[in-house]
């Protein structure tokens, strides 16, 4: 089965007016624009079976937002291959755009003044959907996202919630077989991200929708995305199973030092006794954190050493959860090498 | 139209698929009925410039039979029709398009089956029958009431100033939109819209019949597009253009409009190439 989402070497540039501070750097511009060259998306590769459901993170500004619109047709490739469901989006865009639905969570589709109702059967109208075809999904979408109560609300009263519900359903009226999600979840309150999650999950399972989602609430990606695809300056540094980060890059690990009263340049002497595997010491009020690299030497030797040059009163080993690695690739401290990035998919 | 008390659900109601514009131009219709009361004061505040018109213009004919062909019950028809038609297309289709723009929102008209274009003439002629509805109010009131227009010299002039009225329209709706689309490059419209919103009413005759225009101005004004808008229907309605002059007005109006077309179907491309939608 060919990937129902693929792109090869997909490079995207913007050109940027490069404007001076102030009045004078405005005037100048005027006089003498000047542009720089940013790339957002630089060498992407995605392959998507039909029916996945695949998590796309990053950081601000990695290229996400840039790589979806460049699926969804709306931008235009600098170069590299794209393709979603057989279809070049930037090329044959209505087509596209038949075969794909987007959610933005900072965004609504629906009409702002008139009932949530009008913007479904609007919707209905656009991409032609058969009479048939739209009351059975209608009828579902009604059913399961109760969208009963509020259909007859503009959509401007609606609540945060009420109105991502509505969106939700509003893009999959025409049953689009790709769905990218922009952040879904962002500002909503547990039981209705709880309740989005399993709203995705069963569409996933019932009409074997594709689902594309970026998000920044790792709960998100955990209960809906088996498959992670992390993306940082334009550049992928993982793809593959989420469960799979802590094994792949979980080899920082942590040992929490509680001294007792009176311990002195604990810092030095600990750094002394590990001075071989050049650890990371910092002090907090009770003691020290320890980091140190799981590959040159083991937690128990750690520890063993500690004790050893220290008056310890409690120790604890910090295991890295999968979200402390995405947390610590945001922050830009955690670097990716080549030889980490072995993609075995 | 609510789903909620009623036995059959609402959207068991629809019985077949409606035409995708037709039915965005409803739905924009219905948008625009939502802002009602701002609409009714934007037109009504554009007939005062007829009150204003008119006076200098009755000061103007004190003692003269006619100014550039045009008698006095001709040129108090002439403004208050002309602010009329102007008030057809209104501030509201071109500030709703760039908005569109400026605030990112266009990604959902470029995730959809639609042709952009036609998408905003659609959307246009939701927001006329709104603004258009109003506008006929006021022009009739004001037009009949006070200052005593004439009605149309013949029927085939009424006629012909009908369909020299429409394509008035699509004309206008394509200069809006290409002017709103310069908004991806500069992302701020206001004084775009300002600016254009003052050029087309001196050109298109909304201000001064073209025949009052010193020379070089008038010859612009008669090459370029924006007087098919409302001088050109003026002119038949008021009976100083028929027979091949006629035809001749209406070719140039629909020459334009397909011109105006192509170019505009073009320049969104050219749009949709260097877009950066706003926020992310």
């Amino acid at each position: 089965m060919s990937p129902i989402v693929s792109a090869e070497g997909l490079v995207k540039q913007f050109r940027r007016p490069k404007k001076g501070p102030g009045l004078a750097g405005a005037v100048r511009h005027l006089l003498r624009p000047r542009h720089e060259t940013v790339t957002a998306v630089e060498g992407v590769d995605l392959s998507i079976d039909e029916g996945e459901s695949v998590a796309y993170v990053g950081p601000n500004g990695a290229g996400k937002s840039t790589t979806i619109k460049l699926l969804t047709g709306i931008l235009v490739p600098s170069a590299g291959r794209v393709q979603v469901c057989g279809v070049r989006p930037h090329v044959d865009r209505q087509a596209n755009a038949r075969n794909i639905s987007v959610v933005f969570g900072q965004r609504t589709q629906l009409w702002w003044d008139i009932p949530v109702l009008e913007s479904f059967r609007l919707l209905g109208d656009i991409y032609s959907v058969p009479d048939a075809a739209y009351r059975r999904t209608m009828d579902e979408l009604v059913d399961v996202l109760d969208l009963g109560p509020l259909l007859g609300v503009p959509a401007r009263q609606l609540s945060l919630g009420q109105r991502m519900r509505c969106d939700l359903g509003a893009a999959l009226v025409h049953s689009p077989r790709v769905l990218f999600l922009d952040e879904p979840t962002i500002g909503l309150d547990v039981a209705v991200k709880a309740r989005l999650r399993e709203f995705v999950g069963s569409m996933r399972a019932q009409r074997g929708l594709t689902v594309l989602l970026t998000s920044h609430d790792l709960g998100d990606i955990e209960e809906l995305c088996p498959r992670m695809i992390m993306i940082d300056k334009g550049h992928i540094v993982y793809d593959g199973a989420f469960a799979e980060v802590t094994r792949r890059f979980g080899w920082e690990q942590k040992v929490v030092v509680t001294l007792a009263d009176g311990a002195t340049d604990a810092a030095a002497r600990a750094g002394a006794a590990l001075a071989r595997v050049q650890p990371v010491i910092d002090e907090t009020a009770t003691g020290l954190v320890v980091t140190f690299d799981s590959r040159s030497i083991s937690s128990g030797e750690v520890i063993k050493e500690l004790a050893v040059a220290l008056p310890v009163v409690d120790l604890a080993l910090e295991e890295t959860s999968a979200e402390s690695i995405v947390r610590r690739l945001y922050e830009g401290n955690l670097t990716f090498h080549p030889a980490d990035q072995e993609i075995t998919r | 139209m609510t789903a909620i008390g009623s036995n059959t659900p609402a959207w068991r109601g629809r019985t077949t698929p409606g035409s995708k514009y037709l039915s965005l131009a409803r739905t924009t219709l219905q948008q625009a009925i939502a802002y009602r009361i701002t609409t009714f004061f934007n037109v009504g505040l554009t007939f005062i410039w007829v009150i204003i018109l008119y006076y200098l213009w009755r000061a103007a004919y004190s003692g003269r039979a006619s100014i550039a062909g045009l008698s006095w019950d001709q040129m108090r028809t002439y403004v208050v029709i002309a602010y009329g038609i102007n008030a057809l297309v209104g501030w509201r289709t071109g500030t709703a398009m760039m908005a569109a723009i400026r605030t990112g929102d266009v990604v959902f008209e470029m995730v959809r089956p639609l042709n952009y274009c036609t998408t905003q003439l659609a959307r246009a002629l939701g927001f006329t029958v709104v603004e258009g509805g109003i506008s006929m109010i006021f022009t009739l009131v004001i037009g009949l009431v006070f200052l005593h227009i004439q009605a149309p010299a013949t029927v085939a002039s009424a006629l012909l100033f009908v369909l020299a009225l429409i394509i008035g329209f699509l004309t206008k709706v394509l200069v809006v939109f290409l002017v709103s689309l310069l908004t991806f490059w500069t992302l701020n419209g206001m004084g775009l819209m300002w600016s254009q919103q003052a050029i087309m009413q001196i050109l298109s005759g909304t201000i001064v019949p073209l025949a009052l225009m010193p020379g070089w101005l008038q010859f612009i004004a008669k090459v370029l597009p924006l007087r098919g808008i409302v001088s050109t229907p003026l002119e038949f309605y008021l009976g100083k253009s028929g027979g091949w002059d006629a035809v001749g007005l209406i070719g140039l109006q629909a020459i334009w409009l397909v011109a105006l077309w192509i170019v505009a179907n073009l320049a969104w491309k050219r749009a949709f190439r260097v877009v950066e939608i706003q926020g992310g």
